[in-house]
């Protein structure tokens, strides 16, 4: 008893064994609600598609068909995972786990609600931009190791359709940027702006909005699965948990990607519009809030859009969007500086 | 607290950097709206804006001028250099559109990546920091990697724009390592600073020695100084033959401007560290050029192995380390422009039945048929070989003086035995022109202005530079002199 | 430019020994820049001994991700991350897919190794013996060196830091490098672009510009007639 209780004092408990234990304990608090809503988001998908077709989806399994992500997911987990005979093993098997750990590892800089954020750091925005960007890898390295001539073309397709809308992603990071001033998260969500620059940001509301859907593969750029022609793209070859991960993977981009809007565009944790009354609701209520309104978008648009064509989504790619934020850079940046309305123009 | 602000500098300084940029952007949108078929005026809008920087060059004050936060010098040295690279390429320039519209390369981009090129070259000259001076150097070579391969279609053009790429890259990570290991040693990259810390003691850390040397070849890549020199032949023949003119003609004057500004520079006080490299540098570059060109049929190839050869020529004046050298090597390299601008006029007219043709037995019987052009190539070919009284004479004689002032008495015999084989080939090429039979129809007569034009003033240049050498030397020795300071 | 010329190449010998906590972050901190490194040297190595080109790639990326790593090590947090968004998330991407493309026989491109390898060896450990020469005897001025570092601002990120100095103080070379980077497109263009012309391409202008009026006919059809 005795040791024990030294080794609790002890240097090496203190400095090594307790922040571990601690962090993971954070992170656990992030990622267990994370995975539950990703599970209930595909319910949701589901009901709302539904209830635009006027059907009513999944009522089955537990009252309004509440138990069935669970339901699919032990399905899941009952099958047989098959890795073909000409695959590459390894990447085969990697590519699942990277598209899902990434999808994870991006939260760690997004903040809902005021300081709650596990890693608080300064280039919290260039971060996300690198995760983001390297969701491509596990697409294209499943495609390649499949070695299937669908996966491989559905492979290709979304790394060049992830690579063209980043840069436009990257083009609208910079516009917000101009007007915060700062690369982390939780000062981005403070940052006091007028109105005047709130609409002078909206274009790149909307700009970043299509791009997400692009980035997440998502309707109507859901080109890379487009199961009418490439029998469900990338993932062909993958079933059981491999599978599971994939779908899994494509779910938490999703949510990061609505969480990523609600950080940059519409205040985070606070609450809508500036409104003091509505404070007494929690932080992370309105950051919930806010991320399930994105994410009806993406369903609203999965429900509504007819699917692009792959020229067509390059052409809105590179001629429309990357041109039209490049010049909302330059506009962005001249009315700030005209206006002195730079954040931190001293360099704090 | 507030932090340390940082002032952006004022531009006025780099004005003809600034002009010839912008004015290379202007054409560029001029280009995209008007399509190629432009191709004539962009080009000579290109050779207005070029000579038109020259002018203002020309008149930048002759004090020594450093500025953009040191990162920029400009001295009497710096301008004569701008000059004659502006000039270099606006006569490249001249010479192309015959050939383009032959060859179907009209396209607006040529005229532009040449623009862009001198413009790096310029930011090389001008360079006062070892950043501006990688800049520069990519800068210049990329838009030249480009250039040789603009003929994508044929085999040639596109191996000569690959080898070129990639022996350049080679080059620029050298290049970088040196810089890195020297910045290491004196945590400065700017050139005034370096002097300061590369003292003669600091000559003794094998880290800057190393650095130095690394630099030294990554500059020696681009001056196609041997042993650096293996792309040049294949460059210089598959490349479209107006381009090698340009790389000919410019690029190693720029190069060399560089080297000239390094050693003189930060490397001023590691005399006896670079003395050695620049010797077996120059030693090289005489051999290979004077034994390796005998055995070449293609003229393009003949005229790399001479150019080789007339670098070597040009380093043997660096290995001097005094005033006159600087001066003798400034003179080579200005007589070197023209002798070359010559010789790839006269290249560029060789066709037969309106096709271009480039072995040297193609100009057999070239006395009879044209016998004004192969007048005009003996008295190039003289003044390569140099033979007096002609201009190429004078600009070896300089530096030959320079190095017995230097008491470097085995490097000067060296010189001139290399330069007495070299006399062979070039003795050789008006044999043929005069002595052989021809072997095909005759060569057709060139209706290019552009290229007699060029022609003319190249060998009027050489014939009476011995009726007034006053004021060539004159710029030649303020822009040494600028130098020493 | 931050931070480097501060430490020595090897963070082992820190000059006076630290305790307690301050001990068990250098601890922690030289368990993460031999890791790092370990991995950074052996991706290396796999890059250039893969026999798949695929695989190298991939390792390619795995070598730039430590690479971020040590940055981060370092303090600059900002190179880090542009590392990994513009070498892993655009440059190293395209190769991937150029490579995935591309039908390469490996055994064929090999074939000539045996030969050059001897040669290419004796270079390579000649560079080997000359840089561990030289960073032996590695000495620097630290009287000029001093004046000339500038190191970050400590009240402000390095992003803020680079940023200062970046579009003041060296905009020359910004501009320059913006140049470089105009005239690789121009380049990339010039050898690439043709144009074909019996390519349907879609116009959005003309489809736009397309009225009913022009190429609709509404007719009004009787039974037993049909249109003429």
């Amino acid at each position: 008893m005795l040791e024990n209780i030294a080794f609790l004092q002890s240097d090496f408990f203190t400095g090594y064994i307790q922040p571990v234990l601690v962090i993971t304990g954070y992170v656990l608090l992030l990622v267990v609600p994370l995975i539950l809503a990703m599970a209930y988001l595909t319910y949701a998908e589901r009901k709302v598609l539904a209830a635009m077709q006027l059907r009513q989806g999944p009522m089955m399994v537990g009252p309004f068909g509440l138990l069935q992500p669970l339901a699919d997911g032990l399905k899941l987990l009952g099958k047989e995972t098959i890795i073909p005979s000409g695959a590459n093993r390894v990447i085969f098997v990697i590519a699942p786990m990277l598209t899902f750990m990434l999808a994870l590892v991006a939260w760690a800089v997004i903040p809902v609600n005021a300081g709650w954020v596990l890693a608080d750091i300064n280039v919290g925005v260039l971060y996300l931009f690198a995760i983001s960007s390297l969701g491509v890898y596990g697409i294209l390295m499943a495609g390649w190791a499949s070695n299937s001539r669908y996966a491989f073309l559905g492979g290709l397709r979304s790394a060049a359709q992830m690579v063209s809308y980043e840069v436009s992603i990257g083009l609208v990071l910079v516009c917000v940027l101009l007007t915060t001033g700062s690369l982390n998260l939780t000062d981005i969500v403070m940052a006091e702006r007028d109105w005047w620059v709130d609409l002078l940001l909206f274009p790149m509301f909307i700009v970043f909005v299509i791009s997400a859907l692009a980035e997440t593969n998502r309707a109507p750029f859901d080109l890379p699965e487009g199961e009418s022609e490439l029998v469900g793209g990338y993932n062909v070859e993958y079933s059981s948990m491999t599978f599971a991960l994939f779908f899994l993977g494509e779910y938490m981009n999703m949510i990061l990607m609505s969480g990523m809007t609600a950080v940059l565009f519409l205040g985070g944790w606070l609450p809508p519009f500036g409104i003091e009354a509505l404070a007494v609701v929690p932080g992370v209520i309105w950051f919930i809030l806010k991320v399930c309104f994105v994410l009806f978008v993406f369903l609203w648009a999965r429900a509504t859009l007819p699917r692009y064509r792959y020229d067509q989504l390059m052409r809105l790619g590179w001629k429309v969007f990357l041109p039209l934020t490049l010049i909302w850079v330059v506009i962005m940046a001249g009315v700030l500086v005209y206006a002195e309305a730079l954040p931190n123009m001293a360099g704090g | 607290m507030i932090p340390p602000v940082f002032v952006a500098p004022s531009l006025a300084v780099a004005f003809p950097l600034i002009f010839l940029a912008g004015m290379s952007l202007m054409l560029l949108l001029l280009g995209v709206a008007r399509k190629t078929e432009d191709f004539k005026s962009v080009n000579n809008l290109a050779i207005f804006s070029l000579l038109a920087v020259a002018i203002v060059v020309a008149r930048f004050s002759d004090e020594r001028m450093e500025g953009l936060n040191g990162l920029f010098v400009s001295d009497p040295f710096a301008i004569l250099m701008q000059i004659m690279v502006l000039v270099g390429a606006a006569v490249a320039l001249s010479m192309t559109p015959r050939y383009v519209e032959r060859e179907r390369l009209m396209r607006i981009e040529y005229p532009i990546l040449v623009m862009l090129s001198t413009l790096g070259m310029m930011v090389m000259i001008t360079s006062n920091d070892l950043m501006t001076l990688y800049l520069g150097i990519e800068l210049q070579s990329l838009p030249l990697y480009v250039l040789a391969a603009m003929q994508r279609d044929t085999v040639k053009s596109t191996e000569a724009g690959l080898k070129y790429f990639i022996l350049g890259a080679l080059s620029s990570g050298m290049l970088l390592y040196g810089c890195s290991l020297l910045y290491g040693y004196a945590g400065t990259t700017n050139y005034t600073a370096l002097q300061l810390a590369l003292t003669a003691e600091a000559g003794m850390a094998p880290g800057v020695v190393v650095g130095m040397v690394l630099l030294m070849i990554g500059i020696a890549f681009k001056l196609a100084a041997a042993p650096f020199h293996m792309w040049v032949p294949d460059v210089y023949e598959g490349a479209p033959t107006s381009v090698t003119a340009f790389f000919a003609l410019v690029p190693k004057i720029a190069a060399l401007a560089l080297m000239i500004r390094l050693l003189s520079g930060p490397f001023e006080n590691m005399v006896d560290q670079w003395r050695q490299v620049i010797i077996i540098l120059s030693v090289l570059s005489m051999a290979v050029g004077a034994i390796a060109a005998i055995a070449q049929t293609n003229i393009k190839r003949l005229l790399a192995y001479s150019s080789i050869g007339h670098v070597g020529f040009a380093l043997l004046g660096l290995a001097a380390d005094n005033a006159e050298g600087a001066r003798a090597v400034i003179v080579y390299a200005m007589f070197y422009m023209v002798m070359t601008a010559g010789a790839f006029a006269i290249v560029l007219m060789m066709k037969r039945k309106d096709r271009m043709v480039e072995q040297i037995a193609d100009l057999a019987g070239l006395a009879r048929s044209q016998p004004l052009v192969a007048a005009a190539m003996t008295i190039i070919m003289f003044s390569m070989a140099g033979i007096p009284p002609l201009a190429g004479f004078f600009s070896k004689l300089f530096v030959f003086q320079a190095i017995i002032d230097a008491q470097l008495y085995a490097l000067a015999v060296f010189g001139v035995i290399a330069s007495v084989v070299s006399a062979y080939y070039y003795l050789r090429v008006i044999k043929v022109m005069y002595f052989d039979d021809p072997a095909d129809e005759a060569l057709d007569r060139s209706n290019d202005p552009a290229l007699t034009g060029v022609l003319t003033i190249s060998v009027a240049v050489l014939l009476f530079f011995i009726i007034l050498p006053t004021s060539v030397l004159t710029w030649a020795r303020e822009a040494a002199a600028a130098l020493a300071q | 430019m931050v931070t480097a010329g501060k430490r020595n190449w090897l963070p082992i010998s820190k000059p006076t020994r630290p305790t307690g906590k301050e001990r068990q972050q250098t601890m922690i901190e030289s368990l993460f820049f031999y890791v790092l490194s370990g991995v950074l040297v052996l991706s290396a190595l796999m890059v250039i001994s893969a026999q798949n080109p695929v695989h190298a790639v991939l390792f390619l990326i795995l070598a730039f991700f430590n690479a971020a790593g040590l940055f981060v090590l370092l303090g600059a947090e900002f190179l880090a991350m542009i590392l990994v968004i513009v070498y892993v998330g655009a440059v190293a991407v395209l190769f991937l897919f150029v490579v995935m493309m591309l039908d390469i026989n490996f055994a064929e491109l090999r074939r000539g190794m045996g030969r050059y390898l001897p040669l290419s060896g004796l270079v390579g450990t000649v560079m080997l013996v000359e840089f561990f020469w030289i960073f032996s005897k590695w000495t620097s001025d630290t009287a000029a060196v001093a004046p000339h570092m500038r190191h970050a601002p400590l009240e402000v990120s390095n992003t803020h830091a680079l940023g200062q100095v970046l579009y003041t103080h060296y905009a020359y070379i910004f501009q320059l490098s913006g140049l470089i980077l105009l005239v690789a497109m121009i380049g990339a263009i010039t050898l690439t672009l043709r144009h074909r012309p019996n390519v349907r391409r879609q116009e959005v202008s003309r489809q736009v510009d397309r009225h009913p009026k022009d190429v609709l006919r509404v007719e009004k059809i009787n039974s037993g007639e049909g249109v003429s």
